[in-house]
């Protein structure tokens, strides 16, 4: 099994030690991932989609070009997925924005068929949820895991086409397969609020700090994500949001390829856990 | 006083034409987590009723409510009982305000860096250091000339303000 691996921008450029727990972890798999030369940024759905639908279709569509892998595309980002599964949903809908993202192709002499597949890497973990077992070699027990799915991981449905949008289990699952607990809590499907940081500060924060009280009272003791800007958005927000509290926040986030990476048996330091804000500190112990 | 303008609301239709669907019943608002916190400040349902008006002063120019707002968490498109691509018709707005310069400041900005590098986020020394120390590869990443020749194409490059102007 191989994917071409297309690591957008926020990952390679500001949170390298996510890319490495994710390497590592589909190395021990044995899942190959090419590099490949000539991305762009995918575009972000949530940043140039919104303000030129056209230059993001043409831009995605570029990109999709570039790999000739069968099984091909992987991402550790849910917004790269959304972009790059979002082209191709509206490039194979209409046969008209299809031609038009090749007129603009034809002038770098590309074009685009709309056959490259996509996936997000916590789908290809929890399809291939037996050899991720097979490999846990440090259980995870003790981890009281709060899940945060994150919008674009689900949604829009018609576009991902994977997981239930509102009920979803996938992430859940391979958190369980290493051992640790999945701990449910109110705002479990709430938007962490990272978008809005680009417009309204102050709602971004109130978003963010919503969900945070949420995870707090559900007595987790640690969070998970699968993107990186609900990754910052989570681990960036913490010393902020506890100033004035009487019981400030201060919970490790780790990324869905961290937890694994960690009871495949690697250690914090090769993983880079150090890079993070909030430290993960006892729940390390052992490790 | 809000002006009907009806080639603004024709091309909205013509785009995207779900948004005839939409009979008013708010379940967008309702799921919207943005509309809780700013008590209905913004607004789904209102802008979606605006766009049926044809009111484009209010969307693109005074913003009211606000489609920059949105954090598209993709909530109201799930739920709406009408299957109006509440996104797509927020997409178009904003593409609107961006063309007439109504955006914030970030946008543009990452709009600059995507036309200036290919990527959202340039790799700077520190994280090349920090990527070696981590025993990552070098990333090759679109070579310029490619993604400028697109950029100005689509015509994104002219809405792109050079800095500080």
């Amino acid at each position: 099994m191989s994917f071409d691996l297309f690591l957008g921008c926020v990952i390679p450029a500001r949170l390298p030690f996510l890319e490495a727990s994710s390497r590592k972890v589909f190395e021990k798999l044995g899942i190959k991932l090419n590099d490949v030369e000539g991305f762009s940024c995918c575009p972000d759905p949530t940043g140039i989609e919104l303000i030129d639908h056209k230059t993001w279709l043409a831009l995605g569509a570029r990109n999709l070009s570039l790999s000739n892998n069968n099984g091909g595309i992987i991402s550790f980002c849910s917004g790269c997925v959304e972009t790059l599964k979002g082209v191709n949903y509206f490039i194979n809908k209409d046969n008209k924005v299809k031609d038009e993202v090749n007129r603009i192709l034809n002038n770098i002499g590309r074009n685009y068929n709309g056959k490259t597949e996509v996936k997000h890497f916590a789908q290809v973990l929890y399809e291939n949820l037996d050899r991720v077992r097979e490999n846990v070699v440090h259980p995870l027990n003790g981890f009281k895991v709060a899940v945060h799915y994150g919008c674009h991981y689900l949604r829009p449905s018609e576009i991902i086409n994977w997981d239930d949008p509102f009920d979803p289990i996938t992430i859940d699952e391979v958190v369980r397969a290493l051992g640790a607990d999945s701990i449910d809590y109110e705002l479990k499907m709430e938007c962490c609020g990272n978008p809005l940081d680009k417009s309204d500060k102050d709602i971004s924060l109130k978003m963010i700090d919503n969900k945070l009280q949420s995870i707090q009272d559900s007595g987790a003791n640690c969070i998970t994500l699968v993107c990186p800007a609900c990754f910052q958005q989570f681990d960036f927000n913490q010393r902020e949001l506890s100033k004035g509290k009487e019981n400030g926040y201060n919970f490790p986030i780790f990324y869905l390829s961290e937890l694994v990476a960690l009871a495949f048996g690697f250690k914090p330091e090769e993983l880079g856990l150090k890079f993070h804000r909030v430290r993960p500190g006892s729940l390390l112990e052992g490790f | 006083m809000s002006v009907i303008n009806f080639e603004f609301r024709n091309e909205i239709l013509k785009h995207n034409v779900s948004l005839s669907y939409c009979y008013q019943c708010s379940t967008c608002s309702g799921g919207c987590p943005v509309a809780l916190i700013t008590q209905g400040k913004y607004n789904p349902r209102k802008i979606i009723e605006e766009a049926i008006l044809g009111l484009q002063n209010k969307l693109v120019e005074k913003q009211d409510p606000n489609s920059w707002l949105c954090s598209t968490c993709q909530t109201c498109v799930e739920l709406c009982p009408q299957k109006v691509e509440i996104t797509e018709i927020l997409t178009l707005i904003k593409n609107k305000c961006f063309e007439t310069g109504n955006v914030p400041e970030a946008f543009i900005a990452q709009g600059r860096a995507v036309l200036e590098n290919g990527v959202a986020i340039p790799y700077s020394k520190a994280i090349l250091t920090r990527r070696e120390q981590l025993g990552l590869p070098i990333i090759k990443t679109a070579p310029i000339e490619e993604i400028s020749k697109i950029l100005n194409v689509t015509n994104f490059a002219n809405h792109i303000p050079k800095e500080g102007t």
